[in-house]
C-alpha cells in the first residue's frame, strides 16, 4: 500500500509552472535587465541611455567617498535597528510566551501591526510625534523642560526610531516561535544543578534561543538595508541611505544605469547578508 | 433662389469644415492625462476634462504624481506610450522635444496655442508662469526680504529647500551666483555661495510640513514657488510671501505636451486646447495663483497683482539658462548632496 499518491513528473511540472512563469515574468527577467542596465550609461544631456557596457558606474562608486559613505551609513544604520530590536524583542518574546497567557494572541496580533499597515501611515505618524512641533517636543516645551525642540527628525535618531518601530515585528516573530519550542524543563533543570540565571541565560537559553535570534536579525538587517520610505521621511533628505540615492538618481536625475549600479551594490551586500545567515544557521544545526 | 440655394451650399459646407474636432463622437475611447494632484486636477476635471467628455462622449483618465515620473514614463513607454498628454516643468519640456518624447507645439491643431504670449511654447505649450520667490517667517522678517538678506549670519541652518534637483534648488543656485556677480554658468561660486546658508533645516516633501514649521518660527525662509504658497497664505498668518527685485524672481513655467505617437493624438490636442483656453487658465488665475499664458484672459486688478500674467513681468523675471541647468543635472545633485546638504 503506498502511502503517498504517485504524482508524474509532468504533472509536477504543471502545477509548479504558473508561479514558476510568474517569477520569471515579475522578478528574474526584470532583475536580469537592472544588472545589464547597470552597465550602461546615460548620454550626456539626453534621456537617452548609451547602450555599450561600461564599469563606470560602479567606479563611480567605489571612486566617491561620497557614495561609500552613505553605503558605510546604510550598513551601520541597519545593524543598529538589528541590534536595538534585539534587545528589546527578546524579553518581550520570552514574556508573551511564558506570562501572556490567554492574551497571547492578541498581543503578537498587535505587534505584526507596523508590518501589515504598511511603512507610511505608521512613519507619518512619527513624523507627527517627533517633529519639532510634534507631541513630545510640544509636551516637553508644555512642562518647561526646554526652550528649543530637540532635534528627532532629520538625523539618525529619528530614521533609527521609524526603522526599529517598523521592523520589531520581524525581530518577535521568529523569537516567539524559537522560545515556544524550548521545553520550560531546561531552564529548571539548569538552576536546580545550581546554574545562576545569568548562566543558564548565556549557557542554555541563548544557545537554543540562537536559530530565531540569526532569523530574526537576518530580516531585520535585509529590511533595514532596503528601506526606502522610513529614512526618506525622517530623514528630511539629511540622512542618506543607499535606498535614497538610488532613488534621486532614478526619479530626479534620471540617470536610471547609475541608479541600477547602486541598486545592485545593495543587494550584492543583502546577498552577502544571507549568506553569512545561512552559514551561521549551518553551524547552529551541527552544534545545537 | 438659385443663389439661395448655393448660399446655403456653400453655408453648410463652411460649417461643416469648420466645426471643431470634438464635434465627434469619440465613446468608447480613453485619453490619459499626466499632471499633478491636488487643486491642479480639480480644476483640470473641472474645466477641461468635463467640457471635452460631455462634448465628444470619450473618457479622460488622470495620472497623478511628479514631473519625474511622468518624465520616467515617457522614456520606458517611447516606443509604445500610453500616456497622451502630460504635464512638465519649464525646463524638461525643451529637453522632452529634443529626444522626440513629444510633440512641437502647433497651433494649426491647437487653436489657442496661437493667442498664448509670443515665444513661451518652448518646447511644449506654456501653461502657466510663476516665480521662484521667498516664503518667510514674519516673526523674523519684519518686511518682505530680498533675497541678500537670507545670507544674515543668524539664519545660517534656518532655511528648508525642496528635493533637489528641483527648479527650486538651481533657481536658488542661480540667485546665490547672481548675488555673487555671476550667473548659473559658474556654478563653483553658485555652490560656494550657497553653502554659506549652511546646511537645509528641513528638506521638505510637502507644503505643509514646511509651512507650519515657518509659522512656528522654526525655519526662517525658504525658496518657494509663488502660487500655492499664496493660495495657502491665508491659513498661516505668520508667513508672507516676496517677490524680490534684486535679482527678480526665478521665471518658472508650467508646460503641457503633446506625447509622442499617443494613442489618442486627436484628443490630445482638443484637451491641450481646452487647457489653454480663457476659461481654464482664469480658474488657474482665480483659485491658484498661477499666471495665465493666455494673452486674452482678463483680471482684475486684485487678482492681477498675485500673478504673473504679462510679458512685461516676464521680463522683468530672473531666466535661467535651462539647457545648460540641465545638462549638469548630475554634476550638481552630487554638489548639492555634498556641499549642501553634506555639511
Amino acid at each position: 500500500m503506498k502511502e503517498t499518491p504517485d504524482i508524474r513528473p509532468i504533472t509536477t511540472a504543471m502545477l509548479v509552472a504558473p508561479a514558476a512563469c510568474l517569477m520569471f515574468g515579475v522578478f528574474v527577467l526584470p532583475f536580469a535587465y537592472l544588472l545589464v542596465l547597470s552597465f550602461w550609461s546615460q548620454t550626456p544631456g539626453s534621456l537617452r541611455m548609451d547602450t555599450n557596457l561600461t564599469l563606470a558606474n560602479y567606479t563611480r562608486i567605489v571612486g566617491d567617498s561620497y557614495y561609500l559613505g552613505g553605503l558605510w551609513t546604510t550598513l551601520w544604520l541597519s545593524a543598529v535597528v538589528t541590534l536595538i530590536c534585539l534587545i528589546l524583542a527578546l524579553p518581550l518574546a520570552r514574556w508573551i510566551v511564558l506570562h501572556a497567557g490567554r492574551a497571547k494572541g492578541l498581543l503578537i496580533g498587535l505587534s505584526i501591526l507596523p508590518l501589515v499597515c504598511g511603512a507610511l501611515l505608521p512613519t507619518l505618524g512619527l513624523v507627527n510625534l517627533l517633529s519639532p512641533l510634534g507631541f513630545i517636543n510640544g509636551g516637553l516645551k508644555a512642562m518647561g523642560l526646554i526652550q528649543t525642540s530637540l532635534p528627532l527628525l532629520g538625523n539618525i535618531t529619528g530614521v533609527t526610531i521609524g526603522l526599529v518601530q517598523a521592523f520589531l515585528p520581524l525581530m518577535l516573530l521568529p523569537l516567539i516561535t524559537t522560545i515556544e519550542r524550548i521545553p520550560a524543563d531546561y531552564e529548571k533543570a539548569a538552576m536546580s544543578l545550581g546554574a545562576r540565571r545569568t548562566v543558564v541565560w548565556r549557557r542554555v537559553l541563548l544557545p537554543l534561543m540562537m536559530p530565531g535570534i540569526v532569523a530574526g536579525s537576518l530580516l531585520v538587517f535585509c529590511a533595514s538595508l532596503t528601506a526606502f520610505v522610513t529614512p526618506q521621511i525622517l530623514g528630511q533628505g539629511k540622512v542618506v541611505t543607499f535606498a535614497s540615492l538610488a532613488y534621486q538618481q532614478a526619479a530626479l536625475v534620471l540617470d536610471w544605469p547609475f541608479a541600477s549600479a547602486l541598486a545592485m551594490v545593495m543587494l550584492l551586500f543583502l546577498l552577502l547578508a544571507c549568506v553569512l545567515g545561512a552559514l551561521v544557521m549551518r553551524r547552529l544545526g551541527r552544534t545545537v | 433662389m438659385k443663389r439661395f440655394a448655393c448660399y446655403a451650399a456653400v453655408t453648410a459646407v463652411s460649417l461643416f469644415t469648420c466645426l471643431p474636432a470634438f464635434a465627434q463622437d469619440y465613446s468608447g475611447h480613453t485619453l490619459v492625462v499626466g499632471t499633478w494632484g491636488g487643486d491642479i486636477e480639480r480644476l483640470l476635471r473641472e474645466h477641461v476634462a468635463g467640457p471635452l467628455e460631455a462634448s465628444t462622449g470619450a473618457k479622460v483618465e488622470f495620472l497623478l504624481g511628479g514631473s519625474g515620473d511622468r518624465l520616467s514614463k515617457m522614456v520606458a513607454e517611447r516606443n509604445n506610450p500610453t500616456m497622451d498628454v502630460t504635464f512638465q516643468n519649464i525646463y524638461e519640456a525643451p529637453a522632452a522635444l529634443k529626444d522626440g518624447l513629444v510633440m512641437a507645439p502647433d497651433a494649426s491643431k491647437v487653436a489657442n496655442a496661437a493667442d498664448v504670449w509670443p515665444g513661451m511654447n518652448d518646447g511644449c505649450y506654456a501653461m502657466s508662469l510663476v516665480g521662484l520667490g521667498i516664503a518667510y517667517s514674519k516673526a523674523l522678517f519684519p518686511q518682505p526680504p530680498e533675497w541678500s538678506e537670507l545670507w544674515n549670519p543668524e539664519f545660517k541652518g534656518k532655511m528648508a529647500y525642496a528635493p533637489y534637483p528641483s527648479s527650486e534648488g538651481d533657481g536658488m543656485l542661480a540667485v546665490a551666483a547672481r548675488i555673487e556677480g555671476v550667473n548659473e554658468h559658474d556654478p563653483d561660486v553658485a555652490f560656494a555661495k550657497l553653502a554659506e546658508l549652511g546646511a537645509p533645516a528641513l528638506t521638505y516633501s510637502s507644503l505643509d510640513e514646511v509651512l507650519s514649521l515657518m509659522d512656528a518660527g522654526e525655519i526662517a525662509a525658504a525658496p518657494m514657488i509663488s502660487g500655492y504658497v499664496i493660495s495657502n497664505l491665508e491659513n498661516y498668518e505668520g508667513i508672507g510671501f516676496a517677490f524680490p527685485k534684486d535679482p527678480g524672481p526665478v521665471l518658472v513655467r508650467d508646460m503641457v505636451c503633446q506625447v509622442a505617437n499617443s494613442p489618442e493624438p486627436e484628443l490630445a490636442q482638443m484637451f491641450i486646447n481646452l487647457a489653454l483656453g480663457v476659461e481654464n487658465q482664469t480658474a488657474y488665475a482665480k483659485e491658484l495663483n498661477f499666471g495665465p499664458t493666455n494673452s486674452k484672459v482678463v483680471l482684475t486688478d486684485e487678482e492681477a497683482a498675485r500673478v504673473i500674467n504679462t510679458p512685461e513681468e516676464v521680463a522683468s523675471l530672473l531666466q535661467l539658462d535651462w539647457p545648460y541647468v540641465i545638462s549638469q543635472r548630475s554634476d550638481w545633485t552630487d554638489r548639492w548632496n555634498k556641499q549642501i546638504l553634506g555639511q
